[in-house]
């Protein structure tokens, strides 16, 4: 459909006020908004991912496509609402507790939401409690950033918490950024590592088999 | 005359190898990262520990990201044991950078300290001094946040090359100041470089990195931590005398592509080898790397960026072993002490400020 076509490609091209003008007719002209979501905007997020793994995306153009997302998925929210569509998964994000270093987690966050999982972004310097109580809130998987290998061990300290609360069954853990290995996602008990945003997405849906 | 890194590099009868490492030396003067980023007696007493015990060709100073940023007037955390961190951007429009345009970098306390640091160096060390400044996009990207600064370079180009313009200034002057001081070498580190694209790291990095390598008094050298291997021409035509790479990047297939007069340096991985391997895995990783890259004159043996405070310190040596073409020695029992005859040839005014931490060690 053409207007479906425009509006990946005003994703893709991270021009805001297009994919918001699309949205809003595509709205008006009584398209479902689960269809505007799956076949608008995250199909052009896979897009993206797909042409940073190919090297022809860096990370500015990820984060305007991101935020072209983020302005058409919250024109569709209400509507997702009323027609009863859920995300296919929650997820709690965040750098560890003493690391400030964001842009590798916000970058994650957005694809994750542009995949269609519901974000709950918990910010920079997170202590090992709050991804605990985000977990008490539904979220299935904690997903955690360290940017130095000074504050790594906060990793360990907040899968350490989630267990000691007894919460370990109840979401699955990945972790990233720079320092991260998987055998260091191994060693520390973790579900999962992914070393970009665009295989976060894919590790993502295979821990929670959507 | 040394007139190039090069130059440096061929008059050297062995391969030269310098680890970069600062933070690790705590671990000899039972000191902490901010007592040795605030004092100039106590960062200079912990390099030259590293410099007796472990020999390298060169050493650099603390690295240090915030050192600037924090001379502007940004706002920074001083962990007692972690990096600096700047704890929020403070530019967003043009009047917000041009409030910084009256900071004279030179005059502030922390710059004071590396430079004094280097000129101790100079006086006491006989082995390459190297010094860091920070890269004019890392600069930016602390100034603006480092979200805000990849999305001005689509969507508000002119506030950053202002920015950019600014920070290459600032950068320039400290660089001066060190090689003043006495550092033969300066590596310039911008790591939030590593996400652009080659046109993108050229027009918002590279043409400014290149100013501050023209002007600069000392020996260049570029270093982008992470998977910087899409960045090499670009960072090549900087008109870099080294580039500093991180372990990711295959640094024998990079060596093909540069020019032969560009020095590469690196690039063992400063984490998951350097502290989480045993000292026979360094060594044998290491002795790999020196293979690989025996066919290449341009290289100088190192870590791919710098160690952990908490690198195993035979770790450390395990890696000089390798380099130095010896074989390893691990001594389970050895327990590195600070040197007292080196302590004692100090003056008494540096002698004075690190005898505190001298009874503390020595009563261990």
């Amino acid at each position: 459909m053409a207007l479906l076509d425009e509006i990946q490609q005003a994703v893709i091209e991270g021009q805001s006020k297009a994919v918001v003008s699309n949205v809003e007719q595509a709205l008006n002209e009584d398209m479902a908004a689960d269809i505007i979501l799956n076949d608008g905007l995250i199909k052009a997020m896979s897009e993206v991912g797909r042409l940073f793994e190919e090297g022809e995306f860096f990370v500015p153009e990820m984060l305007i496509a991101a935020r072209a997302m983020s302005a058409g998925l919250d024109l569709l929210k209400p509507h997702l609402v009323a027609q009863g569509i859920e995300p296919i998964g929650k997820i709690a994000i965040g750098t560890v507790k003493g690391d400030l270093h964001d842009i590798g987690k916000s970058l994650v966050a957005m694809m994750l939401e542009g995949a269609g999982f519901e974000i709950m972004d918990l910010g920079v310097d997170v202590a090992p409690e709050k991804f605990v109580e985000a977990v008490t809130n539904g979220a299935q998987i904690v997903a955690m950033s360290a940017l130095l290998t000074t504050t790594m061990p906060n990793m360990k300290a907040t899968i350490e918490a989630v267990e000691k609360a007894g919460l370990r069954d109840k979401a699955a853990i990945m972790v990233g950024g720079a320092p991260v290995t998987q055998a260091y996602a191994d060693d520390i008990g973790a579900d999962g590592y992914s070393s970009d945003a665009s295989s976060a997405v894919r590790k993502a849906k295979e821990l929670l088999g959507v | 005359m040394i007139t190039s890194l090069m130059d440096l590099v061929n008059n050297t009868d062995h391969l030269p190898v310098v680890p970069l490492m600062g933070f690790p030396g705590i671990q000899i003067t039972q000191t902490s990262l901010k007592q040795n980023e605030f004092n100039w007696g106590t960062q200079f007493w912990t390099l030259s520990e590293l410099a007796h015990h472990f020999q390298p060709d060169g050493l650099f100073t603390f690295m240090d990201l915030s050192v600037e940023a924090n001379a502007l007037g940004l706002p920074v955390r001083f962990p007692l044991g972690e990096s600096p961190t700047i704890e929020y951007p403070v530019v967003r429009t043009q009047d917000d950078l041009h409030r910084f345009y009256k900071m004279d970098v030179l005059a502030d306390g922390r710059v004071r300290v590396f430079i004094e640091t280097m000129k101790l160096m100079k006086r006491h060390l006989k082995l390459w001094r190297g010094g860091y400044v920070i890269g004019p996009y890392t600069l930016a990207a602390l100034m603006m946040g480092a979200t805000e600064t990849a999305i001005a370079i689509i969507d508000n180009p002119d506030l950053l090359h202002e920015t950019l313009t600014f920070t290459t200034y600032v950068i320039s002057r400290y660089a001066n100041a060190l090689a003043s001081a006495g550092a033969d070498m300066i590596a310039i580190l911008d790591p939030s470089a590593v996400m652009l694209s080659p046109k993108q790291y050229r027009a918002f990095s590279g043409q400014y990195t290149r100013q501050i390598i023209l002007q600069m008094k000392a020996l260049p050298i570029l270093h982008i931590c992470g998977h910087a291997t899409h960045l090499i021409d670009e960072m090549v035509a900087t008109e870099t005398q080294g580039l500093s790479l991180d372990a990711m990047v295959p640094l024998d297939e990079i060596a093909a592509r540069v020019p032969e007069n560009v020095v590469l340096i690196g690039n063992i991985n400063p984490t998951a080898v350097m502290v989480d391997r045993s000292p026979q895995e360094v060594y044998k990783r290491t002795t790999e790397l020196v293979q690989a890259m025996k066919p290449f004159r341009n290289f100088i043996l190192s870590t791919g960026c710098d160690l952990p405070p908490e690198t195993p310190l035979a770790n450390i040596k395990a890696f000089m072993d390798a380099g130095r073409d010896v074989e390893l020695h691990v001594d389970p029992a050895q327990h590195i002490r600070p040197n007292m005859t080196l302590f004692n040839e100090q003056p008494a005014w540096l002698r004075a400020r690190i005898a505190r931490n001298i009874e503390d060690v020595l009563a261990r």
